[in-house]
């Protein structure tokens, strides 16, 4: 509870109340809002994050996401022929931008697919969500809305079957832990 | 000669071949590791492909679920949507890339694809779905059916694919470890041939270094123990090896030049022809120097040493020279009085011929005296027994005839003849006794002057015709120490051979004087000495003038004469230089009361 404030204190009877209503109510006081999504939610990212639009979680519709610094990337991927281009987000551009403070980062996609992955590769490698390849937006039906895309082609340590389950497609959730 | 050969020759090739063998095994295995862990690379699309079907089956029933629940109107708004979407992105992943590839293979991807071209259809179904459609719903599954029993299929037979395939893999990674498995019981193998001729190679060098050692330590032992001073030298002359010997030689210890110039052992290595003796020896040569002087210090004798050079060889290189030295002042030395003992026997020799040359001599001196003994024996004898046998041989034939005087003069003739034997007789005996010793002189203070007036007179009797003319000094002469029965007989032997060889008429001259230490008494006669008669011989025993035929005598007159004045410390002479005169003379020495008498001198022998 590292943002106590003055005013959490007066609160200190009502946080007894809940937890999440204690935390929505010191994170919404930190940082600067974020704008409500306007649009379809594509993603959601809930946990250790200080900037949120919704009740401890931040949510993206489109706009929001591609008004975020933009990223593109060249390679192969496991389960497709040729190279493609895809553009979109690096991930740790996109947690730096909610404030999330924690080491891993839980990934869940639309069928229930949850994967846990290390904050630092975000650092380490240049991983992007993406919300496009070869010029098209990624439709839900395929691997929309959001793919988490390795630079597999210019790391070789990534082209091996340990990384190849950490390309959650049809992303549309991130827990911060 | 073959077989030894060849087995150094295995000794050689046997561990490089084994070792050969190793690297092989060691490369075959690695290359062989290296392909099975490439082998054994998983290909995710290759594996992943019972997942992607399963994931496709677990959505395909999930929409069918979600559908029975729009049905009966209890499924939350939206959720419906996702889960086709989820189904038709499936379906899309099954169309495409290695996935598509795989169902091919497999034999499932046309019917699936045919599956797609119903998706229209489902989307329209779903889109007329509403709560209590149950026609609807049971439309929609009967559509979904298919799908799931199609998936089901694909699935088994990629779950056999898949096994097949990691099975096959298996085997071969099975047979490549195998292989590997192999090579390393060759490797291990081959390891422990290595190791084992290693531990060989080991002991027999451990062995050959133990050996070298004590080879080395044998021959560091002779050289300390040898007796002669050992010293070695390097290239540069500095001294390597000094034993015992050595050190004593020099009077340095081992310690303080080994490391050091040669010089500085002593000074004797810093005399040239030392010098040019280690020359000779670091080029290669023998150098040997004989009775080389050595000074231990500046004061010392010197020593001689004998000191030999050698050449030291390693292969074919010079890499030293060895220098022995023995000490040979004793052996000098002792040559030194071999020759010294030598000289002298030489010198010993030379006195003992001379020594037999003088027994030489003086044998044939005693025989040349028999022989002259002989000859007047012979002669001296005959003619008194010729004078008493005419006697006796007239006595005999006239006995009767013969007057008295008649008779007692041949007897008397006979008698004398007789005395003259004995007479003859006693002076040989006489001479005998000088040369045993026996006689006897009893020496006393005499008047010369006296004893010759005596031997005059005496002279006189015997040869009454015959003037002796006696002449002494008017102060008279001093008195002499001498004997004298034997002086007496001395001038009465002179005083008769005067008579009988001076000239008829003529007067004997008899005189005496002072002469130094001594009183001469000189007898003369007129005349001249015979022809051929050397003076020399004079006094020789038996020795008979030519001119003494016809006078009776043995030649024992003047030897006797003169050994008995020497006898008394006397001399007799014959005087040389009376012209017309023949003249002996008596020196006899003057008795000093000073001067004790001197005592008899013993007789020499008849040399």
């Amino acid at each position: 509870m590292k943002h106590a404030t003055a005013r959490a204190l007066l609160l200190r009877l009502a946080a007894a109340c809940g937890l999440l209503l204690g935390l929505g109510g010191t994170a919404q006081a930190q940082g600067p809002a974020l704008p409500e999504p306007q649009g379809e939610v594509l993603l959601e990212i809930h946990g250790a994050i200080a900037r949120t639009n919704a009740e401890g979680a931040a949510r993206f519709d489109r706009a929001m996401l591609e008004a975020l610094p933009r990223s593109q990337l060249d390679t192969h991927t496991s389960v497709t022929d040729g190279v493609h281009h895809f553009e979109g987000v690096l991930l740790r551009d996109l947690l730096e931008y909610v404030q999330a403070d924690g080491s891993r980062v839980r990934a869940t996609a639309l069928n229930d697919y949850a994967i846990e992955l290390d904050m630092d590769e975000f650092h380490r490698y240049d991983v992007l969500a993406a919300w496009a390849m070869d010029g098209r937006v990624l439709q839900p039906t395929d691997k929309g809305p959001l793919w988490i895309v390795y630079p597999r082609d210019a790391h070789p340590e990534l082209q091996d079957i340990r990384y190849d389950y950490r390309w959650v497609w049809q992303l549309v959730r991130l827990d911060v832990q | 000669m073959r077989r030894p050969r060849l087995r150094a020759r295995l000794v050689v090739a046997l561990p490089l071949l084994t070792i050969a063998v190793f690297f092989v095994l060691l490369i075959y295995s690695l290359v062989r590791l290296a392909l099975t862990q490439h082998d054994m690379r998983l290909e995710a699309p290759h594996n992943n492909l019972l997942w992607v079907i399963s994931q496709a089956q677990t959505s395909s029933l999930r929409l069918a679920g979600a559908v029975g629940q729009t049905a009966l109107g209890t499924l939350e708004p939206g959720a419906l949507a996702r889960h086709h979407q989820v189904l038709v992105s499936r379906l899309a992943l099954m169309d495409e890339g290695p996935q598509l590839r795989q169902l091919q293979a497999l034999g499932y991807a046309g019917r699936l694809r045919d599956f797609r071209q119903d998706l229209p259809e489902l989307a329209r179904l779903l889109d007329r779905l509403r709560p209590g459609q149950v026609a609807v719903a049971a439309e929609i599954d009967a559509l979904l059916a298919p799908l799931q029993q199609t998936l089901t299929q694909a699935a088994t037979q990629a779950m056999v694919a898949e096994w097949d395939d990691l099975g096959d893999k298996l085997e071969a990674s099975r047979a490549g470890l195998r292989q590997v498995i192999f090579f390393l019981v060759g490797l291990l193998l081959a390891g422990a041939a290595l190791s084992v001729h290693l531990l060989q190679a080991t002991r027999r060098a451990r062995r050959q270094a133990y050996l070298l050692s004590r080879a080395k330590a044998f021959s560091e032992r002779i050289v300390s123990s040898s007796a002669e001073a050992i010293i070695a030298i390097d290239l540069a002359r500095r001294c390597t090896v000094c034993n015992e010997a050595a050190e004593r030689l020099f009077g340095r210890p081992a310690h303080a030049v080994v490391g050091a110039p040669l010089q500085l052992v002593a000074p004797l290595f810093d005399v040239a022809t030392v010098v040019r003796a280690m020359d000779r020896a670091l080029a290669g040569e023998l150098a040997v120097l004989h009775d080389q002087p050595f000074f231990r210090s500046a004061d010392a004798p010197p020593r001689y040493l004998e000191l030999r050079c050698a050449p030291i060889h390693s292969g074919t290189q010079i890499v030293g020279a060895i220098v022995m030295s023995f000490d040979t002042t004793e052996q000098r030395a002792a040559q030194r009085e071999i020759a010294m003992h030598r000289d002298h026997l030489e010198e010993l020799v030379q006195a003992r011929t001379r020594e037999l040359d003088a027994a030489l001599a003086r044998e044939r001196q005693a025989a040349e005296l028999y022989r002259n003994f002989g000859a007047m024996i012979s002669h001296q004898f005959r003619t008194p027994l010729a004078i008493v046998d005419s006697a006796l041989q007239r006595l005999m034939r006239h006995g009767g005839r013969l007057s008295e005087d008649e008779i007692r003069e041949r007897s008397g003739r006979a008698r004398d003849a007789v005395a003259r034997l004995i007479g003859l007789i006693e002076s040989t005996l006489d001479a005998a006794r000088l040369d045993a010793g026996h006689m006897a002189v009893h020496g006393r203070v005499c008047q010369l002057a006296e004893l010759a007036a005596d031997a005059c007179e005496q002279q006189r009797q015997q040869t009454p015709e015959r003037q002796i003319v006696l002449d002494v000094p008017a102060d008279g002469c001093p008195p002499v120490f001498c004997d004298p029965v034997q002086t007496d007989h001395i001038l009465g032997n002179l005083l008769s051979n005067a008579a009988r060889y001076a000239p008829p008429g003529t007067p004997l001259q008899v005189s005496l004087r002072r002469s130094g230490a001594r009183v001469e008494c000189a007898v003369g006669n007129h005349g001249a000495l015979a022809e051929g008669v050397d003076p020399a011989l004079l006094f020789e025993r038996y020795y008979r003038g030519s001119d003494s035929r016809g006078h009776p005598g043995v030649g024992i007159g003047l030897y006797m004469a003169r050994s008995l004045a020497r006898l008394q410390g006397g001399e007799l002479a014959l005087q040389a230089d009376t012209p017309g005169m023949v003249t002996f003379v008596l020196a006899l020495p003057v008795a000093d009361a000073a001067t004790p008498a001197p005592p008899a001198p013993r007789l020499e022998s008849a040399a």
